[in-house]
């Protein structure tokens, strides 16, 4: 049978996901206000409808685990327990353990049996009144499954007289024993039936009895009967078979320790010495060391991979609402256009330029509606925050104060999903670096909880979230001797604050004096600003020497339009995207150099960039072939720079990026496409992938 | 000739959700959101091969529904399964008492419920 329920199934994990947060957020709060009644039922509902739900998909791991969170809660609810710090632990260790189990029924994988018991036993110790801080000791010991050894069942059964009055038919029970096991012998009991003048045709007087050989349990054939077992006369006898069918061997371990010549614990140690393969081949010299973790590595990449997730999004039906109202009004606007068009005289052109316009409205509408779509809050976002500072603020022994603004906010659900990590680093390296310890802030004259503010905001086109936090600042001194040690500037290059500022995001760029478990393990700053980059954003950094650092990300609201420069190569159009364009210049003469190897190079203000003649990247006949007749564009990106030279630039566009990849196969150097104002196709410059052709020379038609 | 099944819950999504496994299983599912509302149905020609109805609802319960579809001829020996919660003895009890053939215990999976139907529905 294949009912397939995975579209309510994705509604379940998504519904799931906001329960989630509404209880980590009203755990978070419950420590500052233990006896707000409001927020635990808030916390219990959320709790109870995910118990709910997830056993109506049979996430049995999920619905259990859920109800004992949900005893603890109801206890809380019900002032039979108090809010401790201990409890709000257990309970937020709980929802992440929470949090696994549904990704897990989600992914198909298995969960950390022994964490899930293990937090299991300490809720239930907790709501046994016993505190929360029991160990690990509540994990049961797995029931080993039983032998299936074959039974052997003789049934009697008498149904009650009134079988068929509730719609019920002696021959689906017989039928539903047939699909348990070998029904062998069925003999049918008659010896209640009533003379033929005194027979009620709808009650039933008969009664069965047979034989069944099956592997199940004595309760699996009672529940055959569930629905008459109150009013039926039904015996089940088993008779095991002479012979036991099992023909397992033993452990030879297993039968010593039977037999008594060895202890269970002497078994253990002699097991415990036992190696494994890998390790008695690297004895022998057999293999190397490095060649059994690679076979070990590819017997875990041959493990099933996970389910690859497809991606949904919830949107206000309030959108949707307006979304269908506006196609209704193009459809009209339509069906204007047609009427008009089938009895169409030239007096009537000011009614078609006029329908025109509507239409040319219509569409802009639906355009900046379906774009709003995508759009969610960014507080999605910065509801992890509130948790990860909580845990930091502990791990780092700093007293922190988060304040969220802007959670309203709306941007592109991909540019959201993609903000994520780099945003959490950011936070992180606030609370690790950049604020001092209660100690060192009192020192200092401020107040010794020490603040991160996160806030969101729009600015033209753009999103900007801040990340602030009002602790030490940057160290100039310390980053520049560093810069110097790594080989990232000389000691005697001249560097703007700005620029100093920047050297933290170079790769392997860390200050911290140790290594926390927190953050400065030397991966980060730099991943953070090519995230950042790779969503066509950028980073910057302001920072007071005592007064805190302030990161700005700014960010497009999508990654499906972009700001571009349309320019010319002979008869092609190219869009090159506006953020990666410093300047146009128009070169002299002297600035062009050739030099064997490198190919053109262009001497600006003293830098040699390498030159691209576009026409020879993509083969095209240019109009202009003279360098210092034509345009070059200063391109950068990830900080390097290139020359791209150009027949004229015709101006600046929002184009709507259309995929190379899904429509036909990715080219070097064109980051998709997109359709002009007179219809035609023109290719969006990959500036990376320009880069990459002018270092290798590899250029491919287009 | 598909059977048809009458669902009869008030809660939307539960009735969904019971529809969707039953006509994925190839049953064709008439959908009622109260008592009053089924027994409209029947009386509107519907003929179902099975009932399966929630107990707690507005306008008319579950167990008036099973007595009033008990007492229809064409609906006597027709199998009546109730939706009911967890440990509700008292509501089986009445349930059967008013002529159901069996329950479905709330939570269920798509699985349960076919399986609390084949064991009723004859095949």
């Amino acid at each position: 049978m294949s009912t397939d329920l995975s579209h309510f199934k994705d509604a379940f994990f998504e519904e799931s996901q906001e329960h989630l947060t509404t209880i980590e957020e009203g755990l978070l709060q419950l420590e500052q206000r233990p006896g707000d009644i409001d927020l635990l039922n808030r916390i219990f509902r959320g709790a109870h409808s995910i118990k709910g739900n997830s056993g109506m998909f049979g996430f049995t791991a999920v619905s259990q685990f859920t109800h004992k969170m949900e005893s603890v809660l109801d206890q809380l609810r019900s002032s039979q327990m108090v809010v401790t710090v201990e409890v709000t632990d257990l309970l937020l260790q709980s929802l992440d353990c929470l949090k696994t189990l549904i990704d897990c029924a989600k992914s198909g994988e298995a969960p950390n049996d022994e964490l899930v018991s293990g937090l299991g036993g300490r809720l239930e110790a907790c709501q046994n009144g016993g505190t929360a801080t029991n160990t690990v000791a509540g994990a049961a010991p797995p029931i080993p499954p039983r032998a299936t050894s074959e039974h052997h069942y003789t049934l009697t059964w008498v149904p009650p007289q009134y079988l068929f009055q509730r719609g019920l038919d002696p021959t689906q029970f017989i039928k539903e024993l047939g699909e348990l096991g070998r029904v062998k012998i069925v003999s049918l009991d008659t010896s209640r039936l009533p003379k033929l003048k005194e027979l009620d045709p709808e009650q039933c007087y008969l009664g069965w009895a047979l034989e069944l050989d099956t592997v199940k349990d004595v309760t699996v054939i009672e529940a055959v009967f569930d629905f008459v077992r109150e009013d039926s006369t039904l015996t089940i006898v088993d008779q095991p078979p002479a012979v036991a069918s099992s023909n397992d061997q033993k452990p030879l371990g297993e039968i010593l320790v039977e037999s008594g010549v060895v202890s269970q614990t002497e078994l253990n140690q002699a097991l415990s010495q036992q190696k494994r393969v890998g390790e008695i081949l690297v004895e022998q010299k057999a293999a190397t060391p490095e060649q059994i973790s690679e076979a070990l590595k590819k017997q875990s990449d041959n493990a099933p991979a996970k389910k690859t997730e497809t991606p949904s999004i919830r949107v206000d039906t309030v959108k949707i609402d307006r979304l269908i109202n506006l196609v209704g009004e193009l459809v009209i606007t339509q069906s204007m256009l047609s009427d008009l068009g089938s009895r169409f005289e030239m007096s009537q052109l000011p009614v078609l330029l006029e329908r025109v316009a509507q239409l040319e409205r219509n569409t802009r509408e639906i355009q900046e509606r379906v774009m709003g779509i995508r759009m969610v809050p960014i507080g999605n976002a910065f509801s992890r925050f509130p948790r990860l500072v909580r845990d930091l603020s502990g791990k780092a022994g700093k007293k922190i104060h988060l304040i969220l603004s802007g959670e309203e906010t709306e941007l592109d659900k991909t540019v959201i999903e993609s903000i994520g990590d780099p945003l959490t680093h950011l936070v992180r390296n606030s609370a690790d670096h950049g604020l001092e310890t209660p100690a060192e802030r009192v020192a200092a004259g401020k107040p010794e909880q020490g603040i991160i503010r996160l806030n969101a905001f729009h600015e033209g086109g753009n999103i900007c979230i801040t990340v602030e936090d009002d602790g030490r600042g940057l160290n100039r001194e310390k980053i520049l001797a560093k810069g110097v040690k790594q080989g990232l500037i000389a000691e005697s290059d001249k560097l703007s604050d700005e620029q100093i500022w920047m050297l933290i995001f170079k790769p392997g760029f860390s200050t911290a004096d140790k290594v926390t478990d927190v953050s400065g393990r030397g991966v980060g700053m730099d991943v953070v600003k090519r995230n950042i980059e790779g969503l066509g954003g950028t980073v910057s950094i302001k920072t007071t020497a005592g007064k805190g650092t302030t990161f700005t990300l700014k960010l497009p609201l999508t990654l499906a339009i972009i700001e571009g420069m349309t320019v010319r190569v002979g008869k092609d159009t190219y869009i090159v995207p506006l953020l990666s364009i410093l300047e146009s210049i128009q070169p002299k003469r002297e600035m062009i150099k050739t030099i064997v190897g490198k190919g053109e190079l262009v001497n600006v203000r003293g830098t040699y960039l390498p030159l691209m003649r576009l026409y020879d990247v993509f083969r095209l006949e240019p109009e202009l072939s003279d360098p210092t007749k034509a345009i070059l564009l200063i391109l950068e990106t990830e900080g390097e720079r290139v020359a791209v030279m150009v027949d004229e630039i015709l101006g600046q566009q929002q184009v709507v990026i259309k995929s190379m990849e899904q429509n036909f196969r990715k080219i070097e150097g064109v980051a998709g496409a997109t359709i002009l104002g007179d219809g035609t196709v023109g290719f969006i410059l990959d500036v990376r992938g320009l880069l990459n052709i002018s270092r290798n020379g590899t250029a491919q038609a287009a | 000739m598909p059977k048809t099944v009458l669902v009869v819950d008030d809660s939307p999504t539960m009735r969904q959700m019971v529809a969707f496994t039953l006509s994925s299983a190839g049953y064709q599912v008439v959908e009622a959101g109260n008592g009053k509302e089924a027994v409209g149905k029947v009386n509107g020609g519907t003929k179902p091969d099975l009932v399966v109805t929630d107990l707690n609802m507005p306008e008319m319960d579950g167990i008036s529904l099973i007595k009033e579809i008990r007492k229809m001829p064409a609906l006597k020996f027709t199998p009546i399964l109730m939706l009911t919660t967890e440990a509700s003895d008292d509501k089986k009890k009445a349930g059967q008492a008013a002529g159901a053939t069996g329950w479905i215990v709330k939570p269920f999976n798509p699985e349960q419920m076919m399986a609390v139907i084949k064991k009723v529905l004859p095949g």
